[in-house]
Formats: C-alpha cells, sequence, structure tokens
C-alpha cells in the first residue's frame, strides 16, 4: 500500500543547437528561394531515428523541412559497457 | 515527388527492376515467405510462449548496400517489428557482412543493440545468390528462459543487466548449415529449460531456411535486379501511404502526457512520458524531450521498442490498410534522449517489461492526437498485459513455469467511430493468441476457474468500450510468483470524442486460509464482500473493503518482490477497461438495453452514465427488460445539462 509521497522527477531533454546562416549557405539553402520569410533562427541541428535509422537533421522548425540529414552512430545515443574495449 | 500510381510504364521499370505487376507480386510473396515461416515455427513449436502465444515475428530486409530496408513482417507480434529493421542493421554492422558466408545464421538478443528484452532472440540468416549477399531473412522468437534471477524472466525487480539475464552480443549460431558449439553452450550454461529450448531453435533454424529458399525461387524466376527492386518498392509503398495519411491531418503542434504507476523498488516515483508531436504538411516530429529518467528496475523500454510504438500507433490511427515496412518511418522523425525509461541505458537501465512503458507511449500518441483525428480518434485498450509469471516444483520433483498464462494477460480495447469495442484481446501492440485453458491446465498444475467480464467497467459511449477482464487462477502446489499491473493508477481506457474512460483494474491473491476453492467446493465469489480478506497485489483501493476505489490508496505491485503462496491460492486479475468514443447520450435505448441484457451494462449503470431507464432482471428473464421512454429524455435532459 502507499508507502512514500509519490513523485514525478525532472524529465530528460534533447538539446537542439542552433545554426548559423554560413551553415545554412553551406548546406545550399538559399533562405530567400528555399525559406520565404524565415531566418537562420528557424533551424536547428539535432539528432532524430528515423527509418534507415540515427541521423543528425538540420531542420526548419516550422514544416519539418530537413536541409541536412547526415547518418548518426549505430546505435546512436546509446554507449554499450563494451564500448571501447580494445582486445586485440 | 511522382505518386508511384503516375508513374509511367518506363519510370516504374527504371526504377524498380522490374514491371508494376512483378514488383507487386514479389512484394506479395514476400509477405507470403515470412508468414509461411512462421506457420511452420507455430506448428513444430515446443514451448508454451511460442506454441500458445506466438510469441514470435519474421521478416525480410535488404542487403546492406540498400541500407538494410525491411520490406515485409509476418501478421504476428507487432512489439518486435518496429525493432527488427535496426535489429538487422545493427547486427550486422557490428559483426560485418564481409564476414558472412552462404549457410550463416547470426543471433543478437540484446535490447540495446536490437530492441525488445533479452528473451526475444533474433536469429538472422544472410541469403546468397551467386555469390552476392542479396538479402537477409529474421526469425525473432521468445526463448523460455534466458538466465537471470526470475526463471522466464518476466519480473520487474531486477535491477541491472547483471541479474536481467544473458545478453549475446552479435554471433554465429551456424555456420556452414553446422551448429556453432560455443555458442550453443553460451545459452545452454546460462538458460532454464534447455530441453526446451533445443529444440525450439532447431525448429527457428529450418525455417530460415525454408524463408531463404522460398527467395532463392523467387530469385531464380524473376532475377536479382527484380527481387531487389521489389524490396525498395515495398517500403516506397509504405512511405508514400504513410506520407498521404499525414498530409490529411492538420497541421499543427499536439501534446500529451502517460506514464505507469511506479518500479520494483518502492512507489516513490512516478514516470511519465511528455510528448509532443508536431506535424506540418506530409511530415511528423515526435519528440519525447521531457520523459522522466529510467527506472531502477527492469520495467523500462529500449528506444526501439519507443520507435515501435509509435509505428503501431500511427499505422492503427491513420494509416492502418497498407503492409507495414520500415518504410513507414520514411515521413517521420522521433526525437528521444537517451536514458529515459523508455530509452533505457546499460548497465543499470535493465529492460524487461519493455511493453509496460512503450504502452503509455502508445497511448500518448492516441491521446495526442485526438483532436486532430476528430471523428476517427480511438480509445484506449487496457494498458497493461498485467503478466504474471510463476514457478514450483511438483510432487515428483518436475520443475513447472508459467509464463503470461494465467494473469490479466487479454483484455479489451477502446471503441472507434465504426463500433463497440471487443473485450477480449491483446494489448494494441501485440498480435498474439489466447493460450487455451485447456493447454494451461495439462501442463500445469494450476485451475483457469473464471474468465468472464466485468459489468460496467466499459467506457461508455456512442459506442462502447471493451468490458475488462476478470480472471481467477487457483494454483495447485507451492508457488513463486511475479505479479506486473504497471497501470492502476489511471485510465488507460482513454475515452475519445466525448466518451468516457474505462474502469480502473486491479490484482489481489486469495490465501488458502481465507478462501479454499477445493475446501470450500465453491469459487470465489465476484461480490465487494469478498475482497475485505483478501490480500491486494495492486490498484488503487478502498484501504478498508479493499474494493476498486479511484480516490483510495494505491496499492503497490512490488510491495512483496516475490509473492510465496501455498497449495491452493487464488490470483485475480481485473484488468482496465476500454474507453468510449462519443457521448454516450448518443447512444440509442436500444442499444444500451441489449448491454443490459449481455451484462456489460448494469441497470444502475445505463441509468448513471447513458441516462436511459430500465426495468426488469437482467440474469433471470433476460428478454423481459423494458425502457421507459420518457424517463429516458427526462434524465437525458438532466444529463445534458450538467
Amino acid at each position: 500500500m502507499d508507502a512514500v509521497e509519490t513523485s514525478v522527477p525532472e524529465g530528460l531533454s534533447v538539446a537542439r543547437d542552433e545554426v548559423t546562416a554560413d551553415e545554412l549557405k553551406a548546406l545550399g539553402v538559399d533562405l530567400e528561394r528555399d525559406f520565404p520569410g524565415s531566418s537562420a533562427a528557424d533551424f536547428r541541428r539535432y539528432p532524430v531515428l528515423s527509418e534507415g535509422g540515427w541521423f543528425t537533421v538540420v531542420k526548419h522548425q516550422k514544416t519539418l523541412r530537413s536541409v541536412s540529414r547526415e547518418r548518426g552512430p549505430l546505435l546512436g545515443p546509446i554507449v554499450l559497457t563494451s564500448d571501447g574495449l580494445d582486445v586485440d | 515527388m511522382t505518386s508511384l500510381k503516375d508513374l509511367d510504364d518506363a519510370q516504374f521499370t527504371e526504377l524498380y527492376g522490374a514491371d508494376r505487376f512483378t514488383a507487386s507480386v514479389l512484394a506479395s510473396r514476400m509477405r507470403y515467405i515470412v508468414q509461411h515461416m512462421c506457420t511452420g515455427l507455430l506448428n513444430n513449436a515446443f514451448s508454451l510462449i511460442l506454441r500458445d502465444w506466438y510469441d514470435f515475428a519474421a521478416t525480410i530486409s535488404g542487403p546492406p548496400e540498400q541500407n538494410y530496408p525491411m520490406s515485409s513482417v509476418s501478421n504476428s507480434l507487432a512489439m518486435f517489428l518496429g525493432t527488427m529493421s535496426e535489429a538487422v542493421r545493427n547486427t550486422i554492422e557490428e559483426y560485418g557482412p564481409e564476414n558472412l558466408v552462404p549457410g550463416d545464421v547470426v543471433i543478437c538478443n540484446d535490447p540495446y543493440r536490437a530492441g525488445n528484452h533479452v528473451n526475444d532472440i533474433c536469429f538472422i540468416r544472410p541469403v546468397f545468390h551467386g555469390g552476392k549477399l542479396i538479402s537477409f531473412v529474421t526469425l525473432r522468437a521468445h526463448q523460455l528462459d534466458m538466465g537471470g534471477v526470475v526463471p522466464a524472466g518476466f519480473s520487474g525487480t531486477k535491477r541491472n543487466v547483471y541479474e536481467n539475464g544473458l545478453v549475446i552480443a552479435p554471433m554465429l549460431l551456424y555456420r556452414d548449415d553446422k551448429p556453432v558449439k560455443a555458442s550453443f553452450n553460451l545459452i545452454f550454461d546460462n538458460a532454464r529449460f534447455c530441453a526446451l529450448l533445443l529444440p525450439d531453435i532447431k525448429t527457428i533454424y529450418q525455417n530460415l531456411l525454408l524463408g531463404e529458399q522460398l527467395i532463392l525461387e523467387s530469385v531464380e524466376r524473376y532475377g536479382t535486379a527484380a527481387y531487389l527492386g521489389a524490396i525498395r518498392y515495398a517500403t516506397d509503398v509504405s512511405a508514400e501511404s504513410m506520407s498521404t495519411a499525414l498530409a490529411a491531418l492538420p497541421d499543427g503542434v499536439y501534446e500529451a502526457q502517460e506514464g505507469i504507476d511506479c518500479d520494483g523498488v518502492d512507489d516513490s516515483i512516478e514516470y511519465r512520458i511528455k510528448l509532443k508531436i508536431t506535424k506540418a504538411a506530409d511530415r511528423m516530429e515526435l519528440d519525447f524531450s521531457g520523459t522522466s529518467p529510467q527506472a531502477r528496475t527492469s520495467i523500462n523500454a529500449g528506444i526501439l521498442d519507443t520507435k515501435t510504438a509509435v509505428g503501431v500507433a500511427l499505422k492503427f490511427l491513420i494509416d492502418p490498410a497498407t503492409p507495414f515496412t520500415s518504410g513507414a518511418y520514411r515521413p517521420i522523425d522521433i526525437v528521444l534522449p537517451a536514458g529515459t525509461f523508455i530509452s533505457a541505458t546499460p548497465p543499470d537501465g535493465a529492460v524487461f517489461l519493455y511493453w509496460e512503458s512503450t504502452g503509455p507511449v502508445l497511448l500518448a500518441v492516441f491521446r495526442a492526437l485526438e483532436k486532430a483525428l476528430g471523428r476517427k480518434a480511438v480509445g484506449g485498450d487496457y494498458g497493461s498485459l498485467n503478466i504474471h509469471n510463476a514457478n514450483g516444483v511438483l510432487a515428483d520433483g518436475t520443475p513447472w513455469v508459467t509464463t503470461a498464462q494465467c494473469g490479466g494477460e487479454h483484455g479489451p480495447w477502446g471503441a472507434t467511430e465504426a463500433g463497440d469495442a471487443d473485450s477480449y484481446s491483446v494489448v494494441y501492440q501485440a498480435n498474439n493468441l489466447d493460450p487455451a485453458t485447456e493447454a494451461v491446465e495439462s501442463e500445469l498444475p494450476a485451475v483457469v476457474l473464471r474468465k468472464e467480464y466485468a459489468p460496467d467497467s466499459c467506457g461508455a459511449g456512442e459506442n462502447r468500450g471493451g468490458a475488462a477482464v476478470l480472471k481467477d487462477t487457483l494454483y495447485l502446489t507451492e508457488a513463486e510468483h511475479w505479479s506486473s499491473p504497471l497501470h492502476t493508477k489511471s485510465a488507460s481506457g482513454v475515452g475519445v470524442y466525448g466518451g468516457q474512460a474505462g474502469a480502473l483494474g486491479a490484482t489481489w491473491v486469495f490465501h488458502p486460509e481465507y478462501r479454499n476453492v477445493p475446501r470450500d467446493k465453491d469459487l470465489i465469489a465476484t461480490t465487494p464482500d469478498v475482497y475485505a480478506g483478501a490480500t491486494p497485489v495492486a490498484g488503487m483501493l478502498d484501504p478498508e473493503t479493499r474494493t476498486i476505489d479511484p480516490d483510495g490508496e494505491y496499492f503497490y505491485f512490488a510491495s512483496t518482490p516475490v509473492w510465496h503462496t501455498k497449495p491452493n491460492a487464488v490470483f485475480r486479475y481485473l484488468t482496465n477497461g476500454g474507453g468510449g468514443w462519443g457521448s454516450p447520450l448518443q447512444r440509442s435505448p436500444e442499444r444500451v438495453c441489449r448491454d443490459v441484457r449481455d451484462e456489460y451494462v448494469t441497470i444502475e449503470g445505463a441509468y448513471r452514465d447513458y441516462g436511459v431507464v430500465i426495468s426488469g432482471d437482467p440474469h433471470g428473464d433476460p428478454e423481459g427488460l423494458k425502457i421507459d421512454h420518457d424517463a429516458t429524455t427526462k434524465r437525458r435532459a438532466e444529463l445534458a445539462a450538467r
């Protein structure tokens, strides 16, 4: 039976990094042409899981259009206890 | 982008290496192949979890240069399906595709690499044609035991991967179609019930050979280019279908929370999922930021299990008519921090009862999208598999174990626009069989005394949710029990489109000193008076009467981590009820009267929840019930004014 006070601990979050106008330009994005009315502040870089596994995306937050999707680590953010073990 | 239907013949052939008809035939044939593999396993399995529960799934994946697209899945345990495309990719990439040769079988059961739990071993067979690796056939099948501190493993009280069971990193089980003895030894020196595991594994191996043979027959007939094209075609169909379904939803940001009661250490922490869904055009992003950290015991799920729950929820809600492949995720991005209770990490984030944590993921998607879906919203199900795991020894010394046969594993679904919900199924993420009572009783010292519906437990609605299931099981020998009802504090049977939530469930044990069925030669009643002397296992209960009271006290499922019972103890499971759809005041009085006749709803419940006034004796004279239409009109007006 209920013995102690119940709490919900603070949750964990994924950070969404800012992207500069120069970085967008390097990705081939022309803001006026591709995202009229938007600025670099409307984009973020973060990891996602989708078809094909993990990717680091640079994504326009309002339309969810990715301007970059680079393949991420096989297991994403998971670190196995055997990672880094060198048996050679 | 041009729709698949709008491609002309030349474009189609260029894209998929075959004409449209051939690609369709091959895509269908791949679904036939995985189904045929499953039939072969079901018909020849020895252990109860495979034979009676259908706790396995088969898939076909494409080669590494295609990034392992999963082009077909069997009609079986959905909880496996979303994990298996990553399971194949992660296993083979770690093992090294260049190290594979014809005649291999590679295995992996690590929840962090391959999803699900350690008992669910992935058996992966590379398929070669003309010396070239062209595909993989995979069977994932639950092994009755995989070591750890709990026989058969089903427990929410194991604290880390070391207590949880044997973890198998990617390794060979067969080479040149011969068993790798070291791998078998590793399993059989760590697992219980190996006399059942060995023939099951041999059956699995034979069905991998069947899948390989059927693929090679297809390739011989249609050619490698057509086969590989059909893999791409099957996943492209799924991707387009999901995109089209997403485009039909209104754009917006939709949020919801869901959770489970606690973990297996104490009841001081509730675990909460926070979900923010952003939907724009034909794309969707699901962000789980803000979700509670991983639990201290084995109620956690892995990242790939959460991916499955998202896929199942979206297929269920918006794209149910087309086959599921890995392509269904193409327009969907999942944002999920590591180290939450739905994305646990080793070694402390033990993953075993993963469906208990990803069930709320699915319900959170249901809740979040309710307004976007409108009439298409679907009510919640009973939310927890309430799995019961018990073991003991027969008089002659033979050990016995029961897994997921005698708890509250089957229960109701939520209502939809189409009609009332079923009351006896498995949770939305499963797609399994119900173990036959005769099979249970022929192999175990257990007697299933009751399987019946609880009146007034359905979420009321124009279409009502399914009824909660009440199940009593008598254990004839001494036994140890692990009980895992993890969703009893709040309703999982979410009501939608104006429907009401289903009732709360609970679990009790009746010790033989209080109620003794063989001695009393009678079943234990279901009236409120019988619970005062029962021992609560889990639920929101009145502390005196020990009957269900949503405003009562929470009784904690692991207050006794292992329930030791003497002969003739009875466990009673009552599942949650399913959610209703639409306003109960819109349900026709005649349909409510039929529910009273069938004892889904009582006369009092009809008045309270539906505003329908009925007289008569539902049990003694069910066809003599009468509706008072004038009184019903008056009562419904009162309820509508509230």
